[in-house]
């Protein structure tokens, strides 16, 4: 393949100045072509998959220092420099420092390109002109009295939601663009503002554009990013499933026409807002640069029959090939949906989560791009996306069921994921019939999968380990079947503690039930289980350990500690009375008789052999008893204060 | 065959109930687990246990599902692993009689302690008993092998550094305080264990104090300030969670299993229903049996030819080393002498002894006698009465006279003796007894009252001679299925591979 892309220069060597499973993306398509790759990475980055993955690595000091990049692609040989999402992808000045430096070429568009997109006033200007529907707008210095509210201020420069707002009357409008433009300020340095009519209830369309060098534009149809969550998107799909057919050919045409209208090169996004309500469409942005989720137009656009790959068309584009298919060889078969797995807690206020991937399991029913491996240390320096499950099916439900079934096969232990929170996303009706609008997951509640089922797998997946079955020594007299010389075999008793409370289970293993429900083992073997419960499948991966067990299942991961006997179990409602356990001086008495007091509340304090000593409510209840005051001297054991507890 | 152990079965699912109903509700409704219940949340999960005597006490205070009845003799005894390790578990049923103490309950407590002992293996107490039981206080209290004798023990095994654990789940009145007093460390059960040796109704009549038992000697009270207990616990799970946590901290001593993969034998073990006839008098095979309990069922058989009535086996059973001694028929001077040989030689290696007991006793007659048969005897009592490996007994048919003596009853100190269900045991058979008993008694006329008298002597040994009846006094230490044969004496060699063996060192033998 290097021999086609030899032109006047020789093109073999591709930097990759990007890390994850972007990174590991690329180098794959790269390596099919017969490219060698080059990855950077920073100091925490050094064992990362894509560093191994790669055929030669320079460290950096960061992702974003475009000059070490720009030199490591130089002196490592490499022509292409391929910048995936995010860090430089979008940065006119990387495009410029590469454009300006003989012999490398950035795999996208040109900085000019990026200037004029980059700036979304800029942007809406050039798509008015290319004849494309933009969200109607408001100048800044017009009366606010004359608006439609809600309107939408947000930054010029923005991106990710950053610098937005949603204003409903006029009077929240000054504040909120005051707000806005400090956001804008500081996150892009640019307190540029727009504002425009805000869609209520909206679905995020965005078309995929590739140009060459040669004037050539093809869109690749439309994906579907309604799913989204603060407009971090969480599922996307293609093709969208509720677009009509006069819908399509309006956002397609005006992808297009908005790309030859900024001479676009490579691959781009156009994104549109669609008015759930009005059917009406507007221009949003454009992304100069390769999607997160651009593997489900890969997995559902056909050209000529066959099947696209978006990075290769970027660096045959880069490297100066014409486009070799036209619009009408385009076609679309069937329907995918990608899952994005995070490391955060959905359930727990989608808190981001580090920590060690112990355990990590990727269904194979599904395509999956991802960088994560078991045992590796996840932190929180970087994007917190490990990878996405991508879905494809004959129809959506197909597409949808496969995903589910994936999700299912799939499981991060040893930190916590979106992954059951996705699952449940996936399953969920609404999600189901494509009502879900860009704001729904902000309105809506998903309930976390309940313990019960993991539960019981934690159980018998915990006593099956402990049986004879993996004994390490089958031989032994005491073998660990729960033989009784005095009647029948005793079950395994499983305690597992769940959210604050110790379950106790039966596991019965020769008669094969738990807590006395039939259940039928069907796969045992490498972190694995699925079980038959009470005629219910049920699957799971579960690590068990001398501390707990873990069970990923319906993606969601449960952590089941066993009960620790010298875990605090609270005070004891013992007796009340604070006794002097020193003979000593009360240096203060914080309370009177009657005062409530909570449990571990400092009631006052004594000075005994020179050591101060807090005297603390033993539980919450009311002080019935004060016998001494500050300064007093005591003897060993005199009654200082009494509390009487709350329930008594 | 297996109609004996359908009827074991019966027994002993009627024992594992513990006490009525009523006083069963009252236990769990305070929050409290059944006894098999805390042994099962003791044990490692699926550990086996191995209970001692769960007949005792069948019909001698009362029978068996009567008021009266003292199922298990109200305490359950046993070893099981704890954190890997075997250890010994003595556990009070409050569900019977208030888990007081019958005579038999206190035999059985210092029958487990006597295996601690033998063993080296630390016993946890999990103690719920109101104490002695006042109505028998003069079979419980005052002998040398009575109640005082269980605080005896707690203080000389803690002594050799066998650990002496105790979780106070009930009460804990009177002598009974000593035992988690006297115990290394102790765990006790918040607002239900009790510890005091005068309970409430005492220290009023004594003293004219009126104290509620919480006060008195609840959980708060010993863990905070008097310091008869280690640990408060918030019930029963969580006790036993402390008590498994205490066992982690022991050192372990544990010595090795024997390396390589253990063989089963090649037939099933049920099959020995069918091999054994179930009248002890219908000769057959022992070693039908022995292939049957021994790996791979090989034998490596001593002196085969020689004193056929006994035979000699060197085998292994659960990848131990053992000696096998079975009888075969009736003992003469030559089975005598082939047994105390064999003896010697596993005296000499080091390898534990098995007996399987199915003797009516040794030959009799003028010429047996004349040739010395006592002198023969003496030689295998001897060896079997010196013998310092461990030794087990199994009595798999009769035990009579003094072929019990010879093949290692109870009074040789086997680590373990246990029975079969079809097992009979008496000095001598119940018609030889009755036979004798007529033949020294001069006023029986004609064959009438020949027979009117030997009738209840018959009656009385056929009684006696029940393992049932045996199994209630506690001279063995279980009636066993015979298909768990193999099981309980690999329990059996797993635990007496604790203790080390010292030097033999013989009586004299009469040459």
């Amino acid at each position: 393949m290097s021999e086609s892309l030899g032109g006047e220069t020789r093109i073999d060597t591709v930097l990759i100045a990007n890390r994850g499973e972007i990174a590991l993306r690329i180098m794959r398509t790269a390596r099919a072509m017969g490219l060698r790759t080059v990855a950077v990475f920073t100091h925490a980055d050094r064992d990362a998959p894509h560093v191994r993955a790669a055929d030669d690595a320079v460290e950096v000091s960061s992702y974003l220092d475009i000059d070490e990049i720009a030199t490591a692609a130089s002196e490592h040989g490499a022509q292409l420099v391929h910048p995936g999402y995010g860090f430089l992808s979008e940065r006119a000045a990387f495009a410029r420092e590469l454009e300006g430096t003989p012999g490398l070429i950035l795999v996208g568009p040109s900085a000019a390109v990026m200037d004029a997109m980059g700036k979304k006033d800029a942007a809406r200007e050039i798509a008015i002109t290319a004849g494309v529907p933009v969200v109607p707008s408001y100048a800044n210095d017009a009366d606010p009295g004359t608006f439609a509210y809600p309107v939408l201020v947000k930054a010029a420069a923005g991106g990710g939601g950053k610098g937005m707002r949603i204003v409903r009357s006029q009077g929240e409008l000054a504040p909120s663009i005051a707000a806005a433009k400090r956001e804008a300020l500081s996150a892009f340095g640019d307190d540029t503002i727009l504002i425009e009519k805000y869609v209520e209830r909206g679905r995020h369309i965005e078309v995929q554009v590739l140009a060459d060098h040669f004037g050539n534009v093809v869109h690749l149809f439309e994906r579907d990013c309604s799913t989204q969550r603060r407009h971090q998107k969480v599922l996307e799909e293609a093709p969208a499933p509720t677009i009509t057919d006069a819908q399509r050919e309006l956002v397609t045409s005006s992808a297009v026409a908005l790309a030859r209208a900024v001479d676009y090169t490579n691959a781009g996004t156009v994104e549109f807002l669609l008015d759930s309500t009005t059917g009406e469409v507007y221009f949003l942005e454009m992304n100069t640069r390769l999607q997160v989720e651009h593997p489900v137009t890969e997995e559902v656009v056909r050209v000529r029959g066959e099947r696209i790959d978006l990075v290769e068309q970027q660096l045959l584009v880069a490297a100066g090939k014409p486009l070799d298919f036209t619009q009408d060889d385009v076609s679309l078969e069937g329907h995918a949906i990608e899952a994005r797995i995070y490391a955060e807690d959905s359930f727990g206020g989608f808190l981001p989560q580090a920590g060690r991937a112990d355990l990590v399991r990727w269904g194979d029913d599904a395509r999956v791009d991802h960088a994560l491996e078991s045992g590796q240390v996840v932190s929180t320096s970087f994007d917190p996306m490990l990878g996405k499950v991508i879905a494809w099916g004959e129809d959506r439900e197909a597409a949808r069921a496969r995903l589910i079934r994936a999700l299912d096969h799939s499981a991060v232990l040893g930190l916590t994921t979106n992954m059951g929170f996705v699952r449940a996303l996936a399953d969920r009706d609404e999600f189901r019939d494509a009502t879900i609008d860009t704001a729904w997951l902000d309105r809506a509640e998903v309930a976390p999968p309940e313990a019960a089922i993991p539960l019981r797998l934690a159980a018998w997946v915990d006593a099956v380990l402990a049986s004879p079955r993996f004994a390490a020594d089958p031989g032994d007299p005491f073998a660990p079947d729960g033989w009784r010389s005095a009647g029948p075999k005793a079950p395994v008793l499983v305690a597992l503690e769940h959210a604050g409370a110790v379950h106790e289970l039966q596991v019965d293993i020769a008669a094969s039930t738990i807590d006395g429900q039939p259940v039928r083992e069907r796969v045992f073997a490498n972190h694995e289980v699925a079980l038959t419960i009470d005629g219910q499948d049920e699957r799971a991966v579960v690590n068990a350990q001398p501390h707990g067990v873990e069970v990923s299942w319906h993606g969601q991961r449960f952590v089941f500690d066993r009960p620790d006997a010298f875990a605090d179990h609270g005070p004891a409602a013992g007796d009340g009375t604070l006794v002097a356990p020193m003979p000593g001086t009360v240096l203060d008495v914080l309370v009177a008789v009657g005062q409530q007091v909570t449990e571990g509340e400092t009631l006052g304090a004594m000075e005994a052999m020179k050591m101060e000593l807090a005297l603390k409510a033993p539980f919450a209840g009311t002080v019935t008893e004060v016998n001494v005051a500050a300064g007093q001297q005591v003897v060993l054991g005199a009654s200082l204060i009494v509390v009487t507890a709350a329930d008594a | 065959m297996r109609d004996l152990v359908a009827e074991l079965r019966e027994r002993l699912a009627l024992v594992r109930q513990g006490g009525s109903e009523s006083a069963r509700l009252k236990h769990t409704d305070r929050g409290k687990l059944l006894v098999r219940d805390r042994v099962d949340r003791l044990l490692d999960p699926g550990s086996p246990f191995l209970e001692l005597s769960p007949l005792a006490a069948t019909g001698m205070y009362g029978a068996a599902g009567q008021d009266n009845a003292v199922p298990a003799a109200g305490i359950v005894t046993g070893i099981g692993r704890v954190q890997g390790r075997e250890v010994v578990v003595v556990a009070n049923d409050a569900t019977v009689k208030g888990g007081t103490y019958y005579p038999l309950t206190v035999k059985k407590h210092l029958r487990a302690q006597a295996i601690a002992s033998d063993n080296h293996l630390p016993c946890i107490y999990l103690v719920d008993s109101g104490g002695a039981f006042l109505p028998m206080q003069d079979d419980v209290f005052p002998d040398r092998e009575h109640f005082g004798r269980i605080f005896f023990n707690q203080a000389n095994l803690s002594g050799r550094g066998i650990p002496q654990i105790a979780s106070v789940m009930g009460s804990c009145t009177a002598g009974g305080a000593y035992v988690p007093a006297m115990s290394d460390e102790s765990v006790i059960v918040k607002n239900q264990g009790t510890i005091f040796l005068g309970g409430p109704p005492l220290v009023k009549a004594a003293t004219g104090e009126v104290v509620t038992a919480e006060d008195l000697g609840g959980g708060d009270v010993h863990a905070r300030t008097s310091g008869v207990v280690d640990h408060l616990a918030d019930d029963d799970a969580h006790a036993l969670r402390i008590v498994r946590s205490i066992v982690a901290t022991l050192p372990n001593e544990k010595l090795g299993r024997p390396p390589g993969p253990v063989e089963e034998p090649h037939q099933p073990p049920e099959s020995l229903y069918d091999v054994v006839p179930t009248d002890t008098r219908t000769p057959y095979d022992v070693r039908e049996v022995i292939r049957r309990i021994v790996d791979g069922s090989r034998m490596h058989e001593f002196k085969k030819l020689y004193g056929e009535t006994l035979v000699t086996c060197f085998a292994k059973i659960h990848g131990y080393d053992v000696g096998i001694i079975a009888n075969n028929g009736i003992l003469f001077s030559e089975s005598a002498l082939k047994g105390a040989h064999f003896i010697e030689l596993c005296n000499q290696r080091g390898i534990p002894l098995v007996f399987l007991q199915n003797i009516t006793g040794f030959m009799v007659g003028r010429e047996y006698e004349n040739r010395g048969i006592a002198r023969d005897g003496a030689k295998l009592v001897t060896a079997v009465a010196c013998s310092v490996v461990p030794k087990f007994t199994v009595v798999i048919g009769g035990s009579f006279g003094a072929g019990n003596y010879g093949m290692c009853g109870r009074a040789y100190d086997p680590r373990f003796l246990w029975m079969w269900p079809n097992a009979r045991i008496s000095v001598m058979g119940g018609e030889q007894a009755a036979s004798v008993l007529a033949a020294v008694r001069t006023d029986l006329e004609d064959e009438e009252q020949v027979e009117a008298f030997k009738a209840p002597i018959r009656e009385q040994y056929e009684t006696q001679g029940s393992p049932y009846y045996s199994t209630a006094r506690l001279w063995d230490d279980g009636i066993i299925d015979p298909a768990d044969t193999r099981r309980v004496l690999g329990m059996g060699l797993a635990i007496a591979a604790h203790a080390p063996v010292p030097a033999p060192n013989y009586g004299i033998f009469r040459m």
